[in-house]
């Protein structure tokens, strides 16, 4: 397992270094750049060729990805050009208000989607399932946008449950969190629900029942711990998402976070900013994978098995 | 599983908890403010450095002088002040006894140490004038130019022109006004969070507010929270629900839910910012003056005013906004709404009326492309424009872009046609910003690159000696630009803000030209 774990760190690598020639390639690509949100009305077009040199946006695209990527090796992510502050402080403040909301959302989603989608399959075509269903639909359907705002309108306006937005108690947590995690629940519960069908068709679950164990124990401890499997993969690729996906609930709900730095740094192209949130996104769906991977080993002896 | 049913309970009811705890309004002699899109994000209170800042910072950082709506000059930590005839000295009288947050004397050395501190920076342009700082006694400086600037005073007036104390500033360095802003300003910052909150408390100590607040100081709410609420919806809810008191920003459009709400009472002041349409004077159709001033014409602002704005604000009718002088202009040179001369024109211009309703020569019809910046009201209103250049014979076709993409198109120079845009600005050098030769594609949008304008542009910028002298030349150089029908003018939005009625009590008039520490000196809340 050890060597396992140890071959696919080492193939982060190569990829970390693939995905930052895409993440560089792309930011710089998109049209616009800093400049023309610092430069100030009444500066000189020389005071503008100055700025750009300041920042090195005059050199070879090339030597400006070398020179960040050398930069980020040394475990420097550059400075932002217009929060002018280094980019790992940024992150550093913004990476727990992300975790704590994504975490949470996460959470709330297995336990409510894993629990929904295993009801649905126990009480497969009766009208449990058919409501379940239905609700998981309706949820997976809502944009998340709207979802907030009406969340807004029922819990804090209507009935002031919790405070309409902010990050500044625990409160202000339920909101947000609910929002991203019906999302999330009707992933997992339809996933789940999918998987335990599935497995329900399997040989062993018959001989279960021949064995003439309750229909219970074979929902709960046999096909519903083997129908988790793909709900693992799920899970463990959404990891990257927890961190960076909640940009318009971030927005909605004026909330601190690395999505909402991301799209603010992307809308003004601060550069700096923008490459080093992709980049510890993109390491963070690397880990999730990895981690997603371990599991799944450590559940199925299958995987072990291929593994060795 | 028991186990984690009784966390969740425990959690929830933890969060309802300190929900609950949450929603008491905020103590009396306190108040919660918000600053909405535009203002979100501000990296800083470092006047000298920042880019962007935001309404709070006034609340922390003095200046000199401020500037009333009116455009006249009031003395804050300056008490007069007068050039020399030839306008390379202005001289300086600080006002006495002010103290920074910190205890430290404000006197004619903070100002010798805080103008050279501009070099170098995206600010330099407010001081570039400035040749050096002479102090002439401890309460006196004299400013000796390296050449006349009557904009002096308006720069040094602007918002970048806060004070910071010197040792804290030098101590902090790229820190400050991030973990600590030290000003002389009615209120001490305790507390930034970029993105989210400034948490400001009285400064107890201070007594030297301008002419325009009736209360000099100390101010009387005791503790300001300025929060950061980019989505207006989310800032409205937050009104409602008493989660903020004042909302320092409002778009037009929340205008009638603001005022179906009782507590909330909306004030408008006079606006300082311009929206308009530039005109690709390099490109097809519009190289020909006739279809430039056709297409300026058709433009019927009073319609976009009522029927998009609910009256707010005022119809522009050139390119600056109507509080200055250089905006009067000889009323031949306005552009205002004339269908009937706008369609006449493009008949002159070769341009006949097809079956379809749009115009047609040599076979091809007047169809152009017309460009705006993401965001509702922006779209909105380019739909209307849209209409009434259908109404003339034009068909525009939209495209709508980020505001960062659409300056890089701008930048290529010959992609656009019309565009709909918006500038934030109260001095007649925007013309040159956005009009002068040298700085083509964008800002310079309308691609204006012609010798008589590129003349007045000199003179009004360069070769003016006194304030008077420089409304004069720019009024001329603005009816120059006027004359060429490089744009439209569309709207001069009014500033809006809202408070909620029951917490706060405003004075009734609100000085300066916007709704800065002067006004929040008088503001009371309820107990």
């Amino acid at each position: 397992m050890l060597t396992f774990i140890l071959k696919r760190m080492l193939l982060l690598v190569p990829v970390s270094l693939a995905v930052s020639i895409v993440i560089f390639m792309i930011v710089h690509l998109v049209p616009g750049d800093p400049i023309d949100h610092i430069v100030q009305i009444g500066s000189s077009p020389e005071q503008r060729a100055e700025l750009i040199a300041r920042y090195g946006l005059d050199k070879p695209i090339l030597v400006q990805y070398v020179t960040w990527l050398g930069n980020v090796l040394s475990g420097d992510l550059g400075t932002a050009i217009i929060l002018r502050q280094p980019v790992s402080a940024l992150i550093v403040q913004n990476m727990p208000h992300s975790l704590t909301l994504g975490g949470l959302a996460l959470l709330f989603s297995t336990v409510v989607g894993i629990s929904t989608g295993a009801l649905a399959a126990v009480f497969r075509d009766t009208w449990i399932d058919r409501g379940v269903m239905t609700a998981i639909l309706f949820g997976s359907t809502l944009p998340s946008f709207w979802l907030g705002l009406l969340m807004i309108l029922l819990f804090a306006v209507q009935l002031e449950w919790f405070p309409v937005s902010g990050a500044r108690t625990w409160g202000s947590l339920v909101l947000p969190v609910l929002t991203i995690g019906i999302g999330g629940t009707a992933l997992v519960g339809r996933v789940t629900r999918a998987a335990m069908l599935d497995v329900v068709r399997k040989d062993f679950v018959l001989m279960l029942h021949a064995k003439g164990l309750s229909p219970w124990a074979i929902q709960m401890h046999h096909i519903l711990r083997h129908a988790l499997l793909p709900v693992v993969t799920i899970l463990s690729l959404r990891i990257g998402w927890i961190l960076g996906g909640a940009v318009t609930i971030e927005f909605v709900f004026a909330r601190p976070g690395l999505g909402s730095l991301l799209i603010n740094s992307l809308s003004q192209r601060d550069y700096p900013v923008v490459q080093g949130c992709l980049l510890m996104l993109a390491i963070a769906v690397m880990l999730g994978t990895l981690l997603g991977d371990v599991v799944q080993a450590i559940m199925d002896p299958r995987v072990r098995e291929r593994i060795a | 599983m028991k186990s984690i049913f009784k966390s969740a309970l425990l959690s929830g009811s933890a969060l309802l908890t300190a929900s609950f705890l949450s929603l008491g309004s905020a103590a009396a002699q306190e108040a919660v403010f918000a600053v909405t899109a535009r203002e979100v994000g501000a990296p800083s209170y470092n006047p000298i450095k920042a880019t962007r800042l935001n309404s709070a910072n006034s609340l922390i950082f003095d200046r000199l002088l401020l500037q009333d709506a009116d455009q006249s000059f009031h003395g804050v930590l300056a008490t007069s002040w007068e050039s020399s005839p030839d306008g390379m000295e202005w001289t300086f009288k600080l006002r006495p006894g002010v103290k920074f947050h910190n205890g430290e004397p404000f006197n004619a050395k903070t100002i010798q140490w805080w103008v050279p501190k501009f070099a170098g920076t995206e600010n330099a342009y407010t001081v570039s004038a400035i040749d050096k700082v002479e102090v002439v006694d401890d309460l006196t400086v004299k400013f000796i130019m390296k050449n006349p600037d009557p904009n002096l005073l308006f720069n040094l007036a602007s918002s970048f022109m806060g004070v910071p104390e010197p040792k804290s500033y030098d101590a902090l360095g790229d820190k400050f006004g991030v973990t600590a802003a030290v000003g002389t300003g009615a209120f001490k910052m305790e507390s930034f969070t970029v993105g989210q909150q400034t948490v400001l408390v009285r400064n107890d100590d201070y007594k030297w507010g301008s002419d325009l607040s009736k209360n000099t100081g100390p101010a009387k709410i005791k503790r300001i929270t300025v929060r950061e609420i980019a989505e207006d919806s989310t800032a409205f809810l937050e009104l409602k629900t008493g989660g903020v008191d004042m909302l320092f920003t409002v778009p037009t459009d929340f205008l009638p839910r603001l005022q179906a709400e009782k507590a909330v009472k909306v004030v408008a002041i006079p606006g300082v910012e311009l929206v308009y349409m530039p005109i690709n004077t390099s490109v097809e159709p519009f190289t020909d003056i006739k279809v430039r001033e056709a297409t300026a014409l058709a433009v019927n602002q009073k319609e976009i005013l009522n029927t998009l704005y609910g009256g707010v604000g005022a119809p522009a009718k050139n390119f600056l906004i109507s509080s200055l002088l250089e905006s009067k202009v000889d009323p031949k040179y306005d552009i205002t709404y004339s269908p009937e001369r706008a369609k006449k024109l493009l008949d002159e211009a070769g341009w006949t009326m097809g079956a379809d309703g749009i115009r047609v020569k040599n076979g091809a019809p007047l169809q152009v492309k017309l460009w705006t910046q993401n965001g509702t009201e922006f779209k909105r209103l380019t739909e209307v424009i849209q209409a009434q250049l259908k109404a003339i014979g034009m068909k525009a076709d939209i495209t709508v872009f980020d505001a960062s993409t659409i300056n890089a198109q701008y930048k290529k120079k010959t992609e656009h046609q019309l565009a709909v845009r918006s500038y934030s600005w109260t001095n007649a050098d925007i013309i040159d910003w956005f009009f002068s030769g040298k700085r083509l594609g964008y800002p310079n949008v309308s691609m204006l690159n012609d010798p008589k304008a590129e003349e007045l542009n000199d003179t009004a910028m360069n070769k003016s000696k006194t304030w008077e002298e420089r409304v004069a030349n720019f009024k001329a150089y603005h009816e120059y630009v006027l004359s060429q029908f490089a744009f439209a003018p569309i709207y001069e939005p009014a500033q809006i803000f809202v408070y909620n009625s029951k917490r706060l009590k405003f004075p009734e008039a609100i000085r300066g030209t916007r709704l800065t520490s002067q006004s929040i000196l008088d503001v009371n809340v309820a107990e």
